[in-house]
């Protein structure tokens, strides 16, 4: 019997992930460039959600490992643990990782979620895309697992 | 880059495109026609994604060609899933398939979430891929799909989607549990030296395992649940002659493995089973796995991953599980001995006699299962009933789909 489960349940999440941050950080900087993007402002709102939701439990699994490094995580999947060490790892690494959500508690990238100020939204996109790095680095493992190797 | 990116989402057009028109030549049987359209309409959904990728393209500035990469790798990522996989219980549909697709449904229709889910199926070691926005896929090896004795195996797969419906009390509930089991292993003395240094990781890697591990116990609990005594003989026949793997791993492939030494999962099974009173039934088990295990000169040893010690925890766990998921119980009926009826009986009723004549009256056991399964299948009233359910349930599916370009 196999564990694929665990696999596509984590593909999944990551690629919902990467859509709300595509859709977010598009409609962000056209919205920053002046141009209108009415037609996506729906899909924006509902990425802002699908984000906020995933890092107040996300929050708290970091917190989790954290705090404890030689504690157990518990109640977690095996690849929302892997995903909280990366984030944890890339942390130190300041030379890749530089904006709020690294630097900051990651209760700041909310506020920046739902904020509307110009400087506000400028420094979203940087967390945006330091974000999608992480998850584009992680969904690798699943991708391989369910589609194989080209 | 912007040259690149046209390219490759015109290409990717073609592809959806392509797939599309394949699918829409399929003639598919009432048991697939959801899933069918369910994934119709996941294409339709991705095309009109590319399709903004390429509108994305004309309207950008240069800082967002790297969204656009990203979303169109990731819409490449989505199609391939579809191309490579999902597609797959269309394409290379079988008459035969009617047989799982109808145990699937019904195990589908008989619990509030999953009512209405359509699934499809694809040959494989046994396994699920149980996701709520993506279409369900049962894997089943290809000669377990043409009789009735390993379909009770489905339904350890169908726990894994019962989990997925009610995650955020079975996570709560998992915690719970290897916090006891943590608990458990904490040292009487704290030293600090290297051996308590790598105690200390031995402990974590061993409540850690257990997120994986109680999956497996509670779907496996699920399976005993809906359907008694067939799913643990198919199980423990299944299982048995798989090798040495099935009664021991070293210590080091039980860190993080993603499921239990089989022969653990049978020990818990047989402790069910006596629970329910089949004391006879459990000893009978645990003898046959203890005499493979004796002739191959296997020790039982589980490196400290399982101690008796666990077990209190473990059942309530499990139990705690149970009424939250609250599958389908068998009835006194379904594991009788009496006669299979198609009009009236449930499939688990037809699994425990299929495995009381296989194990009773072996030789006239090919003729009794082709004569129950072309009864099974006549019984074709619940698959138009469900049929309705199924489609608001995928439609509902694919609108929580984040299409959000």
């Amino acid at each position: 019997m196999s564990a694929g489960w665990l696999a596509i349940q984590s593909f999944q999440q990551s690629q919902d992930l990467l859509a709300a941050i595509n859709t977010l950080s598009i409609h962000t900087k056209l919205k920053l460039a002046g141009i209108n993007d009415e037609q996506r402002a729906k899909s924006a709102k509902k990425a802002r959600e699908i984000l906020a939701a995933f890092l107040e439990t996300f929050e708290k699994v970091v917190h989790q490992a954290e705090q404890a490094r030689d504690a157990p995580l518990v109640g977690v999947d095996p690849r929302l643990r892997q995903l909280a060490k990366s984030f944890v790892s890339a942390k130190h690494d300041t030379r890749r990782f530089h904006s709020a959500l690294f630097t900051k508690p990651i209760s700041d990238m909310t506020y920046l979620l739902a904020s509307t100020e110009e400087k506000d939204q400028q420094a979203l996109v940087e967390c945006l895309a330091e974000f999608r790095v992480l998850v584009e680095e992680h969904i690798h493992t699943d991708a391989y697992r369910i589609l194989g190797e080209i | 880059m912007r040259g690149i990116l046209r390219q490759s989402n015109s290409s990717l057009l073609r592809e959806i495109e392509q797939l599309t028109s394949a699918l829409s030549k399929i003639s598919v049987p009432a048991e697939l026609s959801t899933y069918h359209r369910w994934v119709t309409r996941a294409c339709n959904s991705l095309h009109k994604q590319v399709l903004q990728n390429l509108r994305d393209l004309e309207h950008s500035t240069d800082d967002m060609l790297r969204d656009i990469l990203s979303e169109t790798q990731r819409v490449n990522r989505e199609f391939q899933l579809y191309n490579r996989r999902l597609v797959g219980p269309i394409l290379r549909w079988l008459d035969s398939d009617r047989l799982c697709l109808r145990i699937i449904a019904w195990s589908h229709g008989n619990h509030p979430q999953t009512q209405g889910i359509p699934a499809g199926l694809s040959n494989e070691e046994f396994s699920i891929w149980p996701t709520l926005r993506y279409p369900i896929v049962y894997f089943m090896p290809a000669s377990a799909q043409y009789g009735l004795l390993y379909l009770p195996l489905l339904f350890h797969e169908f726990g894994h989607l019962l989990y997925v419906c009610h995650e955020q009390e079975m996570d709560k509930l998992v915690r719970d549990l290897q916090e006891e089991i943590a608990d458990l292993l904490e040292p009487v003395s704290q030293r600090n030296d290297l051996q308590a240094q790598e105690a200390a990781r031995m402990r974590k890697a061993i409540v850690e395992t257990w997120y994986e591990w109680t999956q497996e116990f509670f779907c496996d609990t699920v399976g005993f649940t809906i359907a008694g005594s067939c799913f643990v003989h198919a199980f423990s026949m299944y299982l048995r002659m798989v090798g040495r793997d099935a009664l021991h791993l070293p210590q080091e492939e039980l860190e993080f493995s993603r499921h239990p030494v089989t022969w653990l999962r049978i020990r818990l099974l047989a402790d069910q089973a006596r629970q329910m009173g089949w004391s006879a039934e459990a000893d009978e088990l645990e003898n046959e796995w203890d005499t493979i295990a004796a002739t191959m000169g296997v020790k039982e040893d589980y490196y400290g991953f399982y101690d008796p010690k666990f077990l209190p925890s473990i059942r309530k766990a499990l139990d705690d599980m149970l009424e939250e998921a609250s599958p389908y119980r068998f009835t006194d009926r379904d594991v009788s001995s009496s006669e299979w009826e198609p009009e009236s009986s449930t499939p688990v009723h037809l699994l425990n006699r299929a495995w009381s004549v296989f194990l009773n009256e072996p030789s006239g056991y090919s003729d009794w299962e082709q004569q129950a399964i072309a009864a099974f299948l006549d019984k074709i009233a619940f698959v138009h009933r469900n049929l309705g359910a199924m489609e608001a349930r995928a439609k509902c599916s694919l609108d929580r789909t984040p299409c959000l370009g």
